[in-house]
């Protein structure tokens, strides 16, 4: 090989590999990104739904003239007390045409006609204009297995629609797919099944068949995502005023600051009682699109711990609020407790003649320490917001089981078999040892009784010194409860370490949590604990971690040293929860009592008891002090 | 090319002369043969008990492509120990399939980060760091052995202990 060609050689092999990586990579780039669409302005929303109302309300049209470009379609959708009654696309290549377009279609709907003026007016329009498209997948054989198949598209801010004939399109809006539970509809993983992603495109197929008019499902390699800019007109109480634009589904949200955070979490309350029914069992869940909601006297479907720590949250609130509305549904809770203890399933002597008994529902055998611990949590927070004595003898019996599950180093037995009177010594679950931690400082707390004192801390310090391994300080599992525990310790037990593991589990978790601008597109997760942005955040993380970095301050604050990192994410946190929870502007899509309600995602309209005490506890706590310099 | 023309005007009045065959060397004693082919069976078995037990893939196409991980990684030791002319060619294959598999898994990956920013608008710190350390545990331990066995195999030292000729 002569000098002149080794040199050419050697210059490919340094370069060519680099430019056909770069040059495939923006190749993939440009064919599947839909830019961020520029959003209309108030005017211009308010010109469009104008054009939209006039034709609802049988006015005098009122043509739309925004010659803002748009690609092809506007669609409406048109909303009465949470369900989706109407929806009409509007085709033009600019929006004032496509709005013309619906306008004149939503006025001949017989729907529509067919509805009274006073739901007319009732009646909310979301416009969504439709604003740019790119392929959905055809990339698997080429990108690592299983990335194009589960992240195909971003949930909630990208539709998916085909092309049917005629340049016609068939569509499926974003908020559509939401509703359909199409979004999250695989389980990669067995050791989490509560973790779901990846699209369900066979019935994303038949789905838009069916829109279509198509007699067979639409393949895969016939549909396209596209993105739009959505807006929804106000609830008639706050009108006129603009439509508000929609990010995912939701408006933005209220600024952060102790009388957002105590009005959010009233709003909770309410919901929380809402759905407690007559015999003192909650309404488990509450699926917002469908209205759907568990039967509180026949659903097998029902969690002792979290009826305890709801209970617990609405004891805490009206601590803190002293709202008279609240307390006797707190009782009413509480006496589903005592109904459950009246049985008699769990209540034994130990052999020192000390009464135990502990929480078992209906359908249990074996009873689990977290059900007692936070039943004595909730109870103990009773007392301290009442200074009403009459759960002390139930809530002592609970701690003297807690104590006795208890084992000499600190631990806790998990299980306990109330027939064979039998704790289980091999099982390990999750919370429950600070769960326990927490309850007996709690106790602690109501009663003086130094037995409790030195049970929470002795829990504690096992919890924390758990982690006295190598490696110990960069990984943390969940401990939410322990540092909630360790302040309510406090002065009890002020353990510098108790601190330095709760700002160390701070640290840990803001490495989960993004912040503004780190994902543009993903902007509306700020704030949220994530491992990743290409999956939405579950909501109640964000609630259940912040009511632990309270904690974590506080107790920085007691020891006089405040970690401010942990103040910043406390108010990144909570801010992000103001937006997702269910406010008369978001309302708009929710069947049923939901105000208050706290979804389980940006994409999960699902509503459990327990998302709303977590986030909502959060929220009372912060405002007693998130306004303080 | 003067000389060239000469041999061919000898070449039209009498019979065509054998071109001069270069006799190919005897193989060379080189240590480096047995160490390599060592080291290649061992890869190619480490790799295909972690594809099979630790990263088993459902997908065929992706399984086929991990799996000629191993196998290329096989040929390449299978022929490093073989030794002679014939040896040197089937490991130069091996090592050379290596290679381009090992480029196209690194395509793969860039085409998922360029896919992702374009769905999500951006690909994130962790995922960053996540595909960077993917790439360099590939060419650490799929990439890196080949490299320097297919340049061994084609320098002067290789070809001797190979008996090709130069």
């Amino acid at each position: 090989m002569t000098g002149r060609r080794r040199l050419v050689a050697l210059v490919l092999v340094w370069t060519l590999p680099s430019l056909v990586f770069l040059a495939t990579a923006a190749f993939v780039y440009g064919t599947y990104r839909i830019p961020q669409p520029v959003r209309l302005d108030e005017a211009q929303r308010t010109q469009v739904a104008a054009t939209l109302r006039a034709a609802i309300e049988g006015a005098p049209p009122v043509p739309c003239t925004l010659d803002a470009p748009t690609e092809e379609a506007l669609v409406v959708t048109v909303w009465l007390r949470g369900r989706s009654l109407v929806r009409i696309d509007g085709a033009g290549i600019t929006v004032g045409a496509a709005a013309n377009d619906a306008a004149s279609r939503l006025g001949a709907n017989d729907t529509i006609k067919a509805l009274s003026p006073a739901d007319r007016r009732e009646a909310r329009l979301q416009i969504d204009v439709i604003t740019g498209s790119a392929p959905l997948g055809g990339i698997d054989a080429y990108a690592v297995p299983g990335i194009a198949e589960m992240l195909a598209i971003n949930p909630g801010v990208e539709g998916i629609g085909t092309e049917v004939t005629d340049g016609k399109r068939a569509v499926l809006l974003p908020h559509e797919l939401v509703a359909a539970k199409v979004l999250a509809a695989k389980r990669p993983s067995n050791a989490l099944p509560d973790f779901a992603m990846g699209i369900d495109l066979v019935k994303i197929g038949n789905l838009l068949a069916s829109r279509a008019g198509l007699r067979g499902p639409v393949a895969p390699g016939d549909l396209f995502r596209f993105r739009t800019d959505t807006f929804v007109e106000r609830p008639l109480a706050m009108r006129p005023g603009a439509p508000i634009p929609l990010y995912r589904g939701n408006p933005a949200p209220p600024e952060l600051s102790a009388k957002a955070l105590r009005e959010a979490a009233l709003a909770g309350g309410r919901f929380l009682v809402a759905h407690l029914a007559p015999n003192g069992r909650y309404i488990y869940e509450h699926d917002l699109a469908t209205g759907q909601q568990t039967d509180p006297l026949r659903s097998s479907n029902y969690s002792m711990p979290r009826h305890a720590g709801t209970t617990y949250f609405l004891a805490e609130l009206y601590r803190i609020t002293k709202e008279e509305w609240l307390r006797e549904p707190i009782e009413r809770a509480f006496r589903h407790l005592a109904d459950l203890l009246a049985t008699g399933k769990c209540g034994s002597k130990l052999p020192d003649g000390t009464e135990i008994d502990c929480v078992l529902d209906r359908t249990e055998k074996i009873a689990q320490l977290g059900s007692t611990a936070l039943a004595v949590v909730a109870l103990a927070e009773y007392q301290r917001a009442t200074g009403d004595k009459t759960y002390l003898p139930i809530a002592t019996k609970f701690s003297s089981f807690l104590l006795f599950m208890q084992r000499a180093d600190g631990s806790f037995r998990h299980l306990y078999d109330p027939q064979a009177q039998k704790p289980d010594d091999k099982a390990e679950l999750l919370y429950y040892s600070g769960e326990a931690s927490l309850a007996l400082a709690r106790m602690y707390v109501v009663t003086n009784d130094a037995r409790y004192a030195v049970a929470a801390e002795k829990g504690l310090d096992w919890l924390v010194h758990w982690y006295d391994f190598f490696m110990g300080g960069f990984f943390y599992g969940e401990e939410h409860w322990t540092c909630i525990a360790a302040e309510a310790a406090w002065p009890a037990a002020k353990n510098p370490a108790y601190k330095d593991f709760c700002h160390g589990y701070g640290r840990f978790l803001r490495g989960q949590q993004p912040s503004l601008g780190e994902h543009p597109d993903q902007d509306d997760f700020a704030g949220a604990y994530n491992v990743t942005s290409f999956v939405p955040p579950y909501n109640t993380p964000a609630g259940s971690r912040t009511e632990a970095m309270i904690s974590s301050y506080l107790l920085g604050k007691h020891h006089g040293t405040p970690d401010a990192e942990v103040r910043g994410q406390i108010r990144a946190a909570l801010q992000y929860t103001l937006g997702q929870q269910i406010r008369p502007e978001s309302e708009f899509n929710v069947i049923g009592a939901g105000l208050g309600g706290m979804p389980g995602s940006p994409i999960d309209r699902n509503v459990r008891i327990d998302f709303v005490q977590h986030v909502c506890s959060a929220m009372i706590r912060a405002s007693e002090w998130i306004d303080e310099p | 090319m003067a000389r060239g023309g000469k041999q061919k005007s000898k070449a039209s009045s009498r019979p065509a002369a054998k071109p001069p065959v270069t006799p190919a060397p005897s193989p060379r004693r080189d240590a480096r043969r047995w160490i390599y082919g060592g080291l290649d069976l061992a890869f190619a078995i480490t790799q295909a008990i972690l594809i099979w037990k630790v990263i088993p893939n459902r997908l065929p196409s992706a399984s086929f492509h991990l799996w000629t991980l191993p196998i290329a990684t096989g040929i390449l030791g299978v022929g490093t120990l073989l030794g002679g002319p014939r040896g040197w060619k089937i490991a130069l294959a091996g090592g050379s399939l290596a290679l381009l598999s090992t480029i196209l898994l690194v395509l793969r990956i860039i085409v998922s980060a360029a896919f992702l920013s374009g769905v999500y608008g951006a690909f994130g710190k962790a995922a960053a760091m996540t595909a960077m350390i993917s790439v360099a545990l590939l060419v650490e331990l799929v990439a890196l052995l080949p490299i320097v066995q297919v340049k061994y195999l084609m320098t002067r030292a290789g070809r001797r202990a190979y008996g090709v000729a130069e």
